[in-house]
């Protein structure tokens, strides 16, 4: 399955961020808060189980000067195989003059699962982009597939963050240098202008970016634990 | 070939040995204590962090832009623990490199400059400057856990011997990598804040 969606938010003459344009594409539904005010809340529903291994899904938001948008998940995503093992890819793009939240649900990385994220950001000089990535390696009891997934988010084309991760070589998986055998893995990406010191506990930091923004990562055994930490940033 | 043997001699004073590249911290932890647990942690070090490093030197010693490099790796070092040890270790690399191998292209690496950057300048071949960049990932913390839990020397040599250095380096030369190591990131950020005696910066 091929997909792409498009969400675009602006500002409107009184002062509300309104949806202009929401063109949703299964399995990518765009669903809006009926409501009027400052903040624009939209959902994305995956409307069909997806990705599966040769599926090719893309979102593309923008968010103009002065909007604000919170996009959420509803429910965790299962990467799942295909019928002849054929990678899957997901990307989400945001280019940002205003204030976008994006908070995903949980994406768990079954076994034989072959997939590739990718979120780009673009961002302005005043823009703020708040996003969150919690990955599961494997439902209880079962080894993860391959997953890489990739961030690079830019403000006025100078690089904030790049980082890729992958996941699925048990060898890196269980290193202490890798990902310490823990089963989920989350992070939050604060790119504003709010100053943040260093702040950490044995498996979880806050840090600031060399150019601006703030990094939260957390390693644990389980999803509420991982959850809580980026909660009480 | 030579400025890479020395570069890569840990008897090459560039001040590189206060550096056990998050050894420290996981040996305090308990997470590395023998040669198994070693092995893993070079093993992990060397895919993420190592691949990492040798991809910024092999792109410095193909000529890319030095300050265009040097905002895209700390864009890739999340960690400012860790930022500030590939700094410290740039520094120290190249106040001893001015006076070897004085060049224009040193001249022009940003101040205080990633050490992967000022490896690469004074290599100036791709492959053999990330080869160098990889294998000095885990030279250091490999030497750093002989002296900091007693390890058998040659067990710990066979273990960085056996590591995939060169196939590692080989494909950090095809694109800029951006590989993240999060537990090195979140190692490094808890030795800064390790109170006590530490005998390592990083």
């Amino acid at each position: 399955m091929k997909a792409s969606a498009r969400l675009v938010v602006a500002l409107d003459s009184h002062g509300n961020s309104v949806v202009r344009v929401l063109r949703s594409m299964t399995p990518l539904t765009l669903v809006p808060h009926r409501r009027v005010g400052p903040l624009a809340l939209v959902h994305l529903v995956s409307s069909v189980t997806a990705p599966l291994g040769g599926d090719s899904l893309s979102l593309t938001v923008e968010v103009g000067p002065g909007a604000s948008l919170e996009l959420r998940g509803v429910a965790a995503t299962l990467l799942l195989p295909g019928s002849s093992g054929e990678e899957s890819s997901s990307s989400v793009r945001f280019l940002v003059e205003g204030t976008v939240r994006y908070l995903p649900e949980p994406t768990v990385v079954t076994s034989r699962a072959h997939h590739t994220s990718v979120v780009e950001a673009e961002l302005d000089g005043h823009a703020q982009l708040r996003t969150r990535e919690v990955l599961v390696l494997g439902r209880v009891g079962e080894k993860p597939g391959t997953l890489s997934s990739s961030v690079r988010a830019t403000r006025c084309g100078r690089p904030l963050l790049h980082q890729q991760l992958v996941v699925g070589d048990p060898l890196a998986d269980a290193s202490s240098a890798g990902l310490v055998g823990k089963r989920v893995v989350g992070t939050e990406m604060l790119l504003d202008s709010v100053e943040r010191g260093t702040d950490g506990g044995e498996w979880w930091s806050v840090v600031p970016l060399a150019a601006g923004g703030s990094l939260a990562t957390a390693l644990g055994d389980d999803v509420v634990a991982v959850t809580g930490v980026l909660d009480a940033i | 070939m030579l400025t890479a043997l020395i570069l890569a001699d840990s008897r090459f004073p560039g001040g590189g040995h206060v550096h056990s590249g998050g050894l420290e911290e996981a040996a305090a932890r308990g997470l590395v204590h023998d040669e198994p647990s070693l092995r893993a942690f070079l093993h992990g070090r060397l895919l993420g962090a190592g691949l990492l490093a040798a991809g910024f030197a092999a792109a410095a010693a193909r000529g890319e832009d030095l300050d265009m490099l040097d905002a895209e790796l700390d864009a890739r070092t999340p960690s400012p623990a860790q930022r500030s040890a590939s700094r410290a270790q740039g520094r120290g690399m190249l106040r001893a490199a001015r006076r070897a191998w004085p060049s224009a292209r040193l001249d022009a690496l940003p101040r205080d400059p990633h050490q992967p950057l000022v490896i690469g300048v004074l290599i100036g071949e791709p492959v053999e400057a990330a080869v160098t960049c990889a294998y000095l990932a885990v030279s250091g913390p490999a030497s750093a856990a002989v002296r900091l839990l007693g390890l058998d020397p040659f067990g710990v040599n066979a273990i960085v011997a056996a590591l995939p250095v060169e196939d590692v380096a080989s494909r950090a030369c095809a694109a800029l990598p951006a590989l993240g190591s999060p537990a090195l990131d979140l190692l490094a950020e808890a030795h800064v804040r390790r109170e006590g005696v530490r005998l390592f910066g990083s």
